[in-house]
């Protein structure tokens, strides 16, 4: 078996960062107050406080402590909480790209799946986003109702990796 | 068998044949286990129960079947030479009775000829009727292994894969490319269908050193490659994705860690086709006698097995390849006595074994199962042999199975292999070794007595077969297959499809290029169906969705109720109640005091911005732009057409924020709609659509008492009908929604996901101290009936419009919105539509999904869309959808279930049966 960790983390603020209109603006204003840009789509961007990952080609989903955001969306976009409905899920360990392979249809073990970046992706027919911690953690986005089963899932998975 | 059998320790992993106990030495298959055993009948043919024995050494054998395992691992129509023998294996033989040995079906051999191709077709005349009498006979008379009836214990998985190169077949060929591929950087994948490395190499050693194997192996996974052993490639899709099965336990074995099999999807950048050749058989007369083998395999049995299955060998061959099998045999002792070489002189000629040329088998002759004789003519003369083994060849065939499904344009014809080749392909994929190239055959004589020359062993299939066929017309090769059978079943005719090609070549005075091919389908090689499901077999990878408080429903014990992927309480039973005496109790506690469930899974969306209103007006048939911050109401959705597909509630929450809710059922398709709308409809709008179905747990508390409980839980003054306000249960902030499902005052509740537990809590405490109770998903049914509530897949089936459910009075009058268009059209304004009605029985209880019908016989009018019982009064009450409904108010018909043999009489009355004038929603 492969060493495999696997952990439901607990809730946190999670949110739907939008921006429909003036995008450029909306990004500069972003950068001029949190010192980095917004994050391109397949990548994430870790502050402090926040976590942001490009979630769609105009979203991103705010991780943490929101505060600010709405400033910088002012007009052009919107903040929407969805933190009750996604469980985060750590995979921890150095099997978590190939536990990733079990039931998936994403290369979670290509090189360039490094840290700092993120995916959308079915596993076992589960809609679940991915965001690399490190080379020895992922993060996992599950929908509430999937989560208990795709924990399961995950650690029986697990026990048939070699 | 007469032939020697293995020499040395006889081994010591332990198994059954047919009940016998026998022994093995690691690494053995079941074939060469047997073999060694001195046992050469293994099977009954699948039609003339005829005795067969080994033919070959891989996955093309089409005689060797067996069942193996026990229990739900028990597997029928397992090749004996592609199943490695594990210690405890319980293996058996089919398609016989009472046994192997003495089998009564095989009296059919005897009336072969009553019995040739196309026979059932010729004599199973007459009614369906007949054809199940027919059945009973024919199913037990011939056949394969039977299914297993427990369930498979055992897991099986599906993963991704994804490299640049994926080379299938682990043979010198395969193996180079692999090597070629890595050294230059690429991720590489080489999946090998043995459970050893370049079989063929020890097989023939001579060629390379098998430890060459091993260490270019070794090189492959330093570079990164990836190399699965027991793993077969049996399906080629579109954009070079790849369907390989591993075998993690052999078939009938526990597996190690619960998993037996894992089905790869393997995406690759280009593909290495080096599947090998396969050796075809010679058609000659009793060719399917045990002792009759293919002349690699027999050097497989030999070489890699250390089995040399006679003593007394003839070999016939059009090819060199024979002579190795010769010389593999002399060296383990065997007598050559005859090798029979179709080419003429000098074919041989050096060989140093006594060479016939010009040389063809006519027959054999055989006792007690076994091989005794051979006779051939050489050169106009008629010879014979005494001999216990008897090796062929007649050439090969190169797999080219996965070129073809890969959409391999055509295959080239090599007259001097008499094969196919590969040829051109649409997708990135070469054949290398053997796969791409054979070498050439002699001549291959025909049979003289083709009535007994089998091609097709495993169906039983002679070359008189297709002779036959051909002069009852059937020219296309596909129709050829069908009316013989030939090239069908486990094996697909691995080793029988080319004979087949040249007789008909034959027959049509053509090139057998010119005859045609059948198509090749995957798999390649049987896949379990269990591995085709994923996870298990019981749940086909389909997750189960839980509520987030599902561990507070779970502790009363409900009954549960799958809808779609959710389970959702039906009922909670209270001291013995069985399900309708508990949603009664359940639905009274409702109409009469105060009732909460859970409304988690109904679909909700939370839609923000300035031009939330113009994106909701286009999604919505009802008006949305004049609700006042705080206020809601129903709505229903429109596809194009203009029919209804679904419904729900807007709410205001602010000045440019709503939340619009819709049916569980419909949820993922709404999300789908909405996204449709959103980014292709009117991405210019600046609106959020964001799906928070998961994001809030929902909570309805309905009833009489309903707003005594919710104003003692927020301690403010509760909203009235259709309004919504912000507060906080337990310490939760909480979101009141004014709205009733039920036809009783009713409220839902929703709060963050993981905050839901302490305010569930609170509203069962409250709600129990006012004498309520908690209700499910029954009584829910029992009290939207009865009001005349419309429930998505229902009386709304994707088939009325808004006025066949007698909502056109809420259509937006401005329209704008998605369906208008549609519904102007003619049609769906004419006479004879469908519409909602409800329905009262006179006598009886109204059967659910029953047909409306003016009286019994006649064509049905309608149908039952929900039936209930009336909750506070006796009475079966239901809604339904009914031709001209609206103008048949009053009329009286039956409503009739021929599949359960139910009817009762109904009238057909307005769909509202409770509160027609809406007065409990208000205080």
């Amino acid at each position: 078996m492969t060493d495999i960790t696997i952990t439901a983390l607990p809730a946190a603020p999670l949110h739907v960062f939008e921006i429909w209109s003036n995008p450029a603006v909306v990004a500069n204003r972003f950068e001029a107050a949190l010192g980095s840009s917004l994050p391109v789509l397949g990548a994430a961007l870790q502050l402090s406080a926040m976590r942001l990952i490009r979630y769609e080609p105009t979203v991103w989903l705010a991780e943490g402590d929101p505060a600010g955001l709405a400033e910088i969306l002012g007009a052009d976009g919107s903040l929407t909480a969805i933190g009750g409905g996604v469980v985060r899920v750590r995979l921890g360990g150095p099997g978590w790209r190939s536990l990733l392979m079990e039931g998936g249809v994403f290369d979670a073990e290509s090189a360039d799946f490094a840290a700092g970046s993120s995916a959308a992706t079915l596993i076992d027919h589960v809609n679940v986003r991915l965001y690399v911690e490190s080379d020895d953690a992922c993060l996992a986005y599950v929908p509430l109702s999937y989560a208990r089963d795709m924990i399961h899932f995950w650690t029986v998975a697990a026990k048939s990796l070699v | 068998m007469n032939g020697p059998r293995r020499g040395g320790a006889a081994g010591a992993i332990r198994f059954t044949f047919d009940g016998r106990a026998l022994l093995a030495r690691p690494g053995d298959t079941l074939a060469a286990a047997l073999l060694a055993n001195g046992i050469g009948l293994v099977a009954r043919s699948f039609k003339y129960h005829r005795p067969r024995g080994i033919m070959a050494a891989g996955v093309e054998e089409p005689n060797a079947l067996v069942t193996v395992g026990a229990g739900g691992r028990e597997e029928p129509n397992t090749r004996a030479t592609d199943l490695f023998v594990y210690d405890g294996m319980v293996a058996r033989s089919q398609n016989r009775w009472p046994s192997l040995a003495f089998d009564a079906g095989s009296v059919l051999g005897l009336a072969a000829k009553a019995l040739p191709a196309g026979f059932y077709y010729k004599t199973f005349f007459g009614s369906a009727k007949r054809w199940m009498f027919y059945e009973w006979f024919i199913r037990r008379a011939a056949g394969l292994g039977d299914a297993p009836t427990a369930a498979d214990p055992d897991r099986f998985t599906q993963r991704a894969a994804f490299c640049d190169v994926l080379v299938v077949g682990a043979g010198p060929a395969g193996l180079s490319a692999a090597l070629a591929a890595a050294e230059a950087g690429e991720r590489v994948m080489l999946v090998e269908q043995d459970r050893i490395l370049a079989p063929s190499l020890v097989r023939d050693p001579q060629d390379l050193d098998p430890a060459w194997a091993e260490a270019t192996a070794a090189r492959i996974g330093e570079l990164g490659g990836r190399i699965l052993l027991r793993t077969t490639a049996a399906g080629y899709w579109d954009d070079n994705l790849i369907t390989v099965s591993q075998r993690l336990a052999e078939p009938g074995e526990p597996p190690a860690g619960g998993i037996a099999q894992r089905l790869w999807h393997v995406r690759a950048g280009r593909v290495i086709l080096a599947t090998g050749a396969l050796e075809r058989p010679l058609a000659f007369a009793h060719n399917d006698r045990p002792g009759v083998m293919l002349s690699q395999a027999v050097r497989t049995y030999v070489r890699r097995f250390g089995v040399v299955p006679g003593r007394r060998v003839v070999i016939a061959a059009n090819n060199d390849d024979a002579y190795l099998t010769a010389t593999a045999l002399r060296d383990a002792g065997a007598e050559i006595v005859a090798v029979l070489d179709t080419r003429p002189v000098p074919a041989g000629a050096t060989s140093g074994f006594p060479v016939h040329n010009d040389a063809m088998p006519l027959a054999t002759k055989g006792a007690r199962h076994h091989l005794r004789e051979v006779s051939a003519r050489v050169g106009g003369k008629v010879m014979h042999w005494r001999a216990d083994l008897l090796a062929m060849s007649g050439g090969f065939t190169p797999v080219v199975h996965l070129h073809m499904q890969a959409g391999g344009a055509a295959l080239e014809w090599d007259d001097a292999s008499q094969s196919f080749l590969p040829g051109g392909a649409r997708q990135n994929v070469v054949s290398v070794g053997s796969a791409a190239s054979v070498a050439p055959v002699g001549p291959t004589p025909p049979p003289e007595n083709p009535g007994k020359a089998f091609i097709d062993f495993q169906n039983d299939v002679s070359l008189g077969d297709v002779d036959l066929a051909w002069a009852e017309g059937y020219r296309s090769v596909e129709h050829l297959k069908r009316y013989t059978t030939l090239g069908m079943a486990t094996d697909q005719g691995k080793t029988s499809n080319m004979a087949a090609l040249g007789r008909l070549a034959e027959k049509q005075g053509v090139a057998i290029p010119e005859a045609g091919l059948t198509t090749f389908r995957p798999p390649y090689t049987p896949v379990t169906m269990g591995l085709l499901a994923g996870r298990t077999e019981r749940d086909a990878g389909a997750h189960l969705r839980r509520l987030a408080l599902f561990d507070v429903h779970q502790a009363k014990t409900p009954i549960w109720q799958p809808l779609g992927y959710w389970k959702r309480p039906r009922a909670y039973p209270q001291g013995g109640e069985n399900l309708a005496e508990a949603a009664l109790r359940e639905a009274r506690s409702v109409r009469t005091a105060v009732g909460m469930t859970d409304v988690s899974t109904l679909a909700k969306f939370e839609v923000s911005g300035p031009d939330a209103v113009q994106l909701l007006e286009l999604v919505c048939a009802t008006t949305v732009g004049k609700l006042a911050v705080g206020r809601g109401r129903y709505t229903f959705m429109l596809r194009e057409d203009g029919l209804v597909f679904d419904d729900g509630t807007v709410w205001r929450l602010a000045e440019n924020r709503y939340l619009l809710t819709s049916s569980t059922g419909g949820a993922d398709r709404m999300a789908v709609h909405l996204s449709y709308v959103r980014q292709f409809l009117c991405p210019q709008l600046k609106v959020s659509v964001v799906n928070v179905q998961e994001h809030y747990a929902g909570i309805a508390v309905a009833g009489p008492t309903a707003k005594a409980v919710l104003a003692g839980l927020i301690g403010e003054e509760v909203p009235r009908h259709m309004s919504a306000v912000g507060a906080s249960i337990a310490g939760s902030p909480v979101m009141v929604l004014a709205a009733s499902y039920s036809g009783e005052r009713a409220f839902e509740i929703y709060a963050e996901a993981s905050l839901a537990e302490p305010v569930w809590n609170a509203c069962e405490a409250a709600v129990t101290a006012q004498g309520g109770s908690l209700y499910g998903m029954e009584a829910m049914e029992f009290l939207r009936i009865e009001k005349g509530h419309l429930v998505v897949g229902g009386e709304v089936d994707g088939r009325l419009t808004p006025h066949d459910l007698a909502l056109d009075k809420m259509l937006n009058k401005a329209g704008g919105y998605i369906g208008a268009a549609g519904l102007a059209r003619p049609g769906l304004t004419a006479p004879g539509r469908k519409q909602l009605v409800g329905l009262e029985a006179i006598a009886g209880t109204i059967p659910e999904g029953a047909m409306l019908v003016t009286a019994l016989g006649q064509p049905a009018g309608g149908h039952v869309t929900a039936a209930a019982r009336r909750v506070l009064e006796s009475g079966s009450i239901a809604l339904g959808q009914l031709v001209d409904g609206f103008a048949r108010h009053g009329e009286e018909l039956v409503a009739t279930s021929p599949t359960r043999s139910q009817s009762a009489a109904v009238r057909v009355v307005a769909p509202h049966f409770y509160d027609t004038a809406g007065e409990r929603y208000r205080d």
